[in-house]
This record gives structure tokens, C-alpha cells and sequence, in this order.
């Protein structure tokens, strides 16, 4: 295998890939690529936000719109919708939420960026885990701690039935309910990138195969890129919503009254 | 993959309960196939028990999917 660009790509790629190293020699330990793009994502979004609200008018502008659409979508789709009145108070949190893990995710298919924070299931758990505490504070806070644990685990059935489903319940709530919060969107994102990785190193594998028949072959996963990058578009966005409809679920859950 | 997940009635509510039922299907058959792997291990069993444990586990899901998501 040769040519300019293959030199360049570690091939086949190796899971150290998704660690790289530092920024530059002497750069701390954390100062990755990954945490560059954290930080350019946060920046991202609160330039833009702050931007936009700087001075509101009544008949918006196109900035001030599009922001207050995507908040409105947030309070009103998700926070009012899946919560109800009572959700409004979370409707900050969900849409700094939302708006984070979108721009994260839409780094995914950012020329030269290409790769999501969320790609990297750091980041993802530590939002899994903000929301887990948010939801476990209020259950404690409204319920009482003995009360949370019994409206988490224990709903009306015939008594014989309690031990099989009591374990279940825990589990989910306790347990599950985080940690796959934090795969889903990992597991996403890091299949995305991966999927494009393949498609695009793969159209120069078969470029530089020894068969002429094919190195045209190498177009058709080139295509494939392009179509694959659309696609992660829609995956980007749907699991921003995802992530923030299933926190306001849960939260929906610990604040419900005894069922 | 997720592409298909997209939630069609009503907004919000349809993807909720999708995750919620696949949740509990899976830690029940989690649950008590572990508990079930656990006894198999100990008295050598040889499997039946894993395999009792894991139909039980999703008997209790499909009952908390009914009881909580349904009507």
C-alpha cells in the first residue's frame, strides 16, 4: 500500500486511535482533541445564544428566531409535553442540554473536526450521570428517601408478584436507566464516525488494491461516504432529542404522584 | 440502528415507552437470569436453571410492560 494520504492515517485503525495524544509536546495530559471540541461546543453555543438575546426585539430577528424556536421547542415539545406544568422548571436545563449534545454531535461530520465529543463515552457518562442526580435529588427531595426508593420499585400487584418484579424495577431505575442513557448516545456516535472511517479508508484501500477491477470500487464507497455523511446528520439530531426526551422522562417519572 | 426510531404519534410519548418496554423486557430477563446462572452455578445444574430464570425474568417484564405502560 502506498500514496501520500495513507501515510498519514494509522491503517488499520487501533482502539489507541480514539485517545490521541496531547494537543503539543509540552500540552497537560487532558488537553485532547476531545476536550478541544468540548470546550469549542460549549463556546458554541453560548457565543450563539448570548449573541442573540443580546437585544431582543418584539418582532425577532433571524438570530433572536432561531434561538427562541429552539427553546420553545425544548420547554414546550419535551419539557411541558412530557413532564407537564410542573416541567417548566427543568426546561433550562433540557435545552442546554439539547443544544450541547446536538453541536456535539454535528462535530461528527464538521470537516476537519470529524469527530464527536460524544464519541468518547467520557463525556457522554458524565451527562448521563448529571441527569441521574438531578432525578434522584428531586425523587428524594419530594418523596423522602425511603418514600423515592418505594415509588421507584414498588407498584400495585398482587403480593406473590412483588419479589420477580421488585429486582426488575430496581435494576431499571437504579441502574439501567443511566448507564444506557450514556451508551445510547456514545454508541451512536462512535458507530457514526467508525462507519465513515470504514467507507473512507476503505475507498483508499481498494484504490491501491493490486486488481484493476477494483480500483473503481473505490468511487462506490466514496459515494457511500457522502450518503453515510447525510445519515449521520439525522443520527446527530435525533439523539440530542433522544437523550433530552428520555431525561425529561425520567424526571416526568420520579415527580409523578403515586400511581 | 436508531435511524428508524423516530418517534411518529403525538410528539414525545411514543419513544418513551418504546425504551421504557425494551428496558424492562431486558432487565428482566437480566434479573432473574443472572439470579438463575447464579443457582445453575452452585448446585451444577447445568443450564436448565439459567434458562427457568430467564423465562421467569421475562414474564415479569411483559407483566411491569402491561401493568405500567398499558391502557
Amino acid at each position: 500500500m502506498s500514496g501520500l494520504v495513507l501515510a498519514e492515517v494509522p491503517f488499520p485503525p487501533s482502539v489507541d486511535d480514539i485517545f490521541p495524544p496531547s494537543l503539543w509536546e509540552s500540552a497537560p495530559e487532558w488537553l485532547t482533541k476531545f476536550s478541544l471540541f468540548l470546550w469549542l461546543a460549549v463556546a458554541v453555543v453560548l457565543i450563539y445564544f448570548l449573541v442573540s438575546y443580546r437585544d431582543p426585539k418584539i418582532v425577532p430577528t433571524k438570530k433572536q428566531w432561531l434561538a427562541e424556536s429552539i427553546y420553545g421547542f425544548v420547554r414546550e415539545g419535551v419539557a411541558k409535553d412530557v413532564i407537564g406544568h410542573e416541567g417548566l422548571r427543568f426546561a433550562p436545563y433540557l435545552a442546554s442540554l439539547f443544544c450541547f449534545i446536538l453541536v456535539g454531535n454535528i462535530f461528527s461530520i464538521v470537516p476537519l473536526i470529524q469527530v464527536s465529543p460524544n464519541a468518547h463515552i467520557a463525556f457522554p457518562a458524565v451527562l448521563a450521570l448529571s441527569t441521574y442526580g438531578l432525578y434522584l435529588y428531586q425523587g428524594f427531595k419530594k418523596h423522602g428517601f425511603v418514600g423515592y426508593l418505594k415509588h421507584a420499585t414498588v407498584l400495585p400487584a398482587p403480593w406473590f408478584m412483588q419479589p420477580l418484579l421488585l429486582p426488575i424495577e430496581a435494576l431499571q431505575a437504579f441502574i439501567l436507566q443511566p448507564v444506557t442513557l450514556a451508551l445510547r448516545l456514545f454508541a451512536n456516535m462512535f458507530a457514526g464516525h467508525m462507519l465513515l472511517l470504514v467507507f473512507t479508508l476503505g475507498g483508499f484501500a481498494l484504490l491501491n488494491a493490486e486488481s484493476l477491477f477494483l480500483k473503481p470500487v473505490a468511487l462506490v464507497s466514496w459515494a457511500m461516504t457522502i450518503a453515510l455523511t447525510f445519515f449521520e446528520l439525522l443520527i446527530a439530531a435525533l439523539q440530542a432529542y433522544v437523550f433530552t426526551l428520555l431525561t425529561a422522562n425520567y424526571l416526568a417519572g420520579t415527580l409523578a404522584e403515586e400511581h | 440502528m436508531a435511524g428508524n426510531q423516530t418517534p411518529k404519534q403525538s410528539g414525545a410519548s411514543g419513544a418513551n415507552e418504546g425504551w421504557a418496554a425494551v428496558g424492562y423486557l431486558i432487565s428482566g430477563i437480566a434479573v432473574w437470569g443472572f439470579v438463575g446462572w447464579l443457582i445453575d452455578e452452585w448446585l451444577n445444574a447445568g443450564g436448565i436453571i439459567t434458562g427457568i430464570g430467564c423465562v421467569l425474568g421475562a414474564a415479569g417484564g411483559i407483566y411491569l410492560v402491561v401493568k405500567r405502560l398499558g391502557a
